[in-house]
């Protein structure tokens, strides 16, 4: 094999000789044919022509070639004596001389335009690929994104077999290396260039390839490096300003909280110390209905207190990001029945009525979220709508991306200018002492929902008032497996 | 077993410890308390209990490896506590062996049911298993594969069955999903919760009598589902 590709590649080469030898011999075909009716210095002009097309085309060793050749026909075809190679006057010989100079001259010339030509597209092409860098890292603000454009971008510019990108902990917080592609090269990078970063912490883009870079392209992979330290650079002064302001927010929202809460905190500890108290007074018996009350008022404001805390740490979490979502794939029919036995000693006023179609897929949620978004909605319904009314939660299919959700009651219109607002935070559109509540319940909910990818919104019913929210019904892009059929045997 | 039947608390709260004891002692338990789990442990050893109440949230020793420890000599049914949100830990705990769990804070009327539930099991474990399951008004033959609802016979599918087999002979105990799907699905199935959801609601539609509000075959919510005879 290695011999036959080698004589292929011999004969490639010889090529442009031939080509130019045969060129020659064109130029001879139609002169002699001309015959008698060109003078000589006329022939030995038009044999220029083959010399300066070789030289043009073919390069400077075929050009020679060429005028090797024609000097050769010009002596055997048209110089005295005819038909022999002898040369009877030396200035004859000075047409070898200007054929040759003619070839180098030209081809010279050529050679120079076509590297200046070559130099000005190679420019270009630099161009091209850091203009191609500089638009896929504009706007991405990741780190990842970012990592993996670069990657990209390097792995298709200078055709490597490997690049590994790999960014300092300051970034992510650890050392994180992408390559591309995934499988480990065989061995070390064959070059490197820092991407200057962070002081004293190696980061670096590492290229696998055959070929050593040229000068050119190791130009190219410096400014590669500087534009890629500079986009990451921003990046991270983009995220230190995000993590500025949630801090400044949530600090806010702690203060806004406290207010809040230490209200209704207070009230059911009021009523719990005022119960306990009285029932440890020695001077009083107390019958047993009284005692009865009292103890169950007791019970119902620790109950109070548990869902305030819940709702304080659901809260807490959704703000910090930290909701520790478990996705699986669970029935909405599951999930709603629970949250109904849950609520049943609070539901004992309202009907609820389920309408959810039999062939409702199964959906990728966190069960107990969820959970808490059905107790939110509902135990929401059962505060505003008046006794012995209707409460309805129905889920149908919008379409194969969406299950939407809608949790409604024949409770009082909302304002329209409310409608968005009661899922903010402390947002409560009855006054605090009325109803009890924290004002976070709704806003949890959009938390949850948001944290699902889905979308949640209020709106008044011709005679009531209901929440609609939407869920995916694909995770990472699947849907649920279906179990094989299995016929009923038992 | 006595007539007054042993509970060993173990959590580090001094006053759940308190009100657990003053609890339980006045229901006719005999009742130990410890505040670590080193020195539940001991105490475990020392005098075997009939129900350990395991608190998840211990300093040094956490509940999980009590959990485990205790597991390695005794089938005693353990009821863990724990708090809101640690459904990781919860699962963990009951795929290394405990029977139960609650969630602080508990009701203690709840907390008697599970008792009685686990000494219930724990009875029927050392007698000898019971071949035919009466839950309201359904009745599982388990030997003939045989299930009746009202005395009307239910048609049911192999894996169908199987699962219900499963359920009712760990009746009470609380089953994480990847426990159910190794033992009826098999190993390579433990991730397949889709399969469990879609059969549990197959059992539901044919044994409860309104699907959606079950009273025999429970959901544990976000940890996995329990088989109740009887409320």
């Amino acid at each position: 094999m290695p011999r036959l590709r080698s004589f292929a590649s011999f004969t490639a080469s010889l090529f442009p000789y031939l080509l130019a030898a045969g060129v020659v011999g064109l130029t001879t075909f139609i002169l002699y044919s001309l015959g008698p009716n060109l003078n000589t210095p006329v022939v030995a002009l038009l044999y220029l022509l083959p010399v300066v097309v070789s030289a043009a085309a073919w390069g400077r060793w075929p050009a020679v070639t060429a005028a090797l050749c024609a000097f050769f026909a010009f002596n055997y075809f048209f110089i005295q004596p005819l038909f022999t190679f002898t040369v009877h006057h030396p200035p004859d010989l000075l047409a070898l001389i200007i054929f040759l100079l003619v070839a180098i001259v030209i081809n010279q010339s050529i050679s120079q335009a076509r590297a200046g030509l070559e130099a000005a597209s190679a420019r270009e092409r630099e161009l091209t690929h850091l203009y191609d860098l500089a638009t896929a890292l504009v706007g991405l603000r990741g780190f990842e994104p970012i990592q993996r454009a670069i990657a990209e971008k390097t792995l298709e510019t200078f055709e490597a077999e490997w690049v590994e990108i790999e960014l300092p902990p300051v970034l992510l917080g650890e050392r994180t290396i992408l390559r591309l592609p995934v499988e480990a090269p065989p061995r070390a990078a064959d070059c490197r260039e820092p991407l200057l970063i962070a002081p004293e912490q190696s980061s670096e883009i590492r290229l696998w390839r055959t070929l050593p870079l040229t000068p050119a392209e190791e130009r190219l992979l410096k400014t590669f490096a500087n534009q890629s330290a500079l986009a990451l650079e921003r990046a991270y002064l983009a995220s230190t300003e995000t993590r500025a302001k949630v801090l400044e927010e949530s600090d806010r929202l702690k203060s806004a909280l406290l207010s809040s809460v230490s209200h209704e905190l207070r009230t059911p500890l009021a009523t719990i110390k005022a119960a306990v108290t009285s029932l440890l007074s020695p001077g009083i018996s107390w019958n047993s209905e009284a005692r009865n009350d009292l103890l169950a008022a007791v019970e119902e404001e620790t109950d109070q207190l548990n869902r305030l805390v819940g709702n304080l740490l659901d809260m807490s979490r959704i703000e910090a990001g930290a909701l520790n979502m478990q996705r699986k794939w669970n029935a909405l029919d599951e999930i709603i029945g629970g949250v109904l036995t849950r609520l049943r000693p609070q539901a004992h006023d309202h009907r609820i009525e389920l309408d959810l179609p039999e062939d409702l897929p199964l959906l990728p949620v966190d069960y107990v979220l969820m959970e808490q978004v059905f107790v939110n909605l509902i135990g929401n319904s059962l505060k505003y709508a008046p006794a012995g009314t209707l409460i309805r939660v129905s889920a149908r299919s919008l379409d194969p991306e969406t299950v939407q959700v809608c949790v409604s009651n024949q409770g009082p219109p909302v304002p329209e200018a409310h409608l968005e607002r009661i899922f903010d935070k402390f947002y409560r559109v009855t006054a605090a002492d009325r109803v009890t509540g924290t004002g976070l319940g709704l806003s949890i909910c959009k938390g949850i929902v948001e944290a699902h990818g889905g979308r949640i919104w209020a709106e008044n019913l011709p005679a009531g008032f209901a929440f609609n929210f939407t869920l995916p019904r694909r995770w990472a892009g699947l849907s649920p497996l279906q179990p094989p059929f299995e016929p009923e045997e038992v | 077993m006595s007539a007054a039947p042993h509970v060993l608390v173990i959590d580090d709260e001094l006053q759940i410890l308190r009100a657990l004891r003053t609890i339980l002692t006045e229901h006719k338990f005999q009742v130990t308390t410890a505040s670590t789990g080193e020195e539940g442990l001991t105490l475990a050893a020392a005098n075997p209990p009939d129900v350990v109440i395991l608190d998840l949230g211990l300093p040094r020793l956490s509940g999980l490896e009590v959990c485990a420890r205790l597991r390695e000599w005794t089938q005693v049914p353990i009821i863990i506590l724990s708090a809101r949100d640690t459904e990781r830990e919860k699962v963990a705990a009951l795929d290394v062996g405990a029977d139960d769990y609650l969630t602080k804070p508990f009701g203690i009327d709840e907390l008697l049911a599970r008792i009685r539930v686990a000494l219930r099991h724990s009875l029927q474990a050392q007698g000898s298993r019971e071949q035919i399951v009466v839950a309201g008004n359904l009745r599982i033959d388990l030997p003939r594969h045989v299930v009746t609802r009202a005395e009307a016979e239910v048609k049911l599918t192999a894996t169908e069955f199987k699962l219900l087999a499963y359920l009712t002979a760990n009746e009470g105990r609380v089953l994480t999903h990847q426990t159910i799907l190794a033992n009826v699905w098999g190993t390579e199935y433990a991730d397949h919760i889709e399969y469990l959801r879609v059969y549990m609601r197959q059992l539901r539609k044919k044994l409860e009598e309104d699907p959606e509000r079950p009273q025999h075959l429970l959901t544990e919510s976000g940890v996995g589902y329990r088989f109740l005879a009887d409320e």
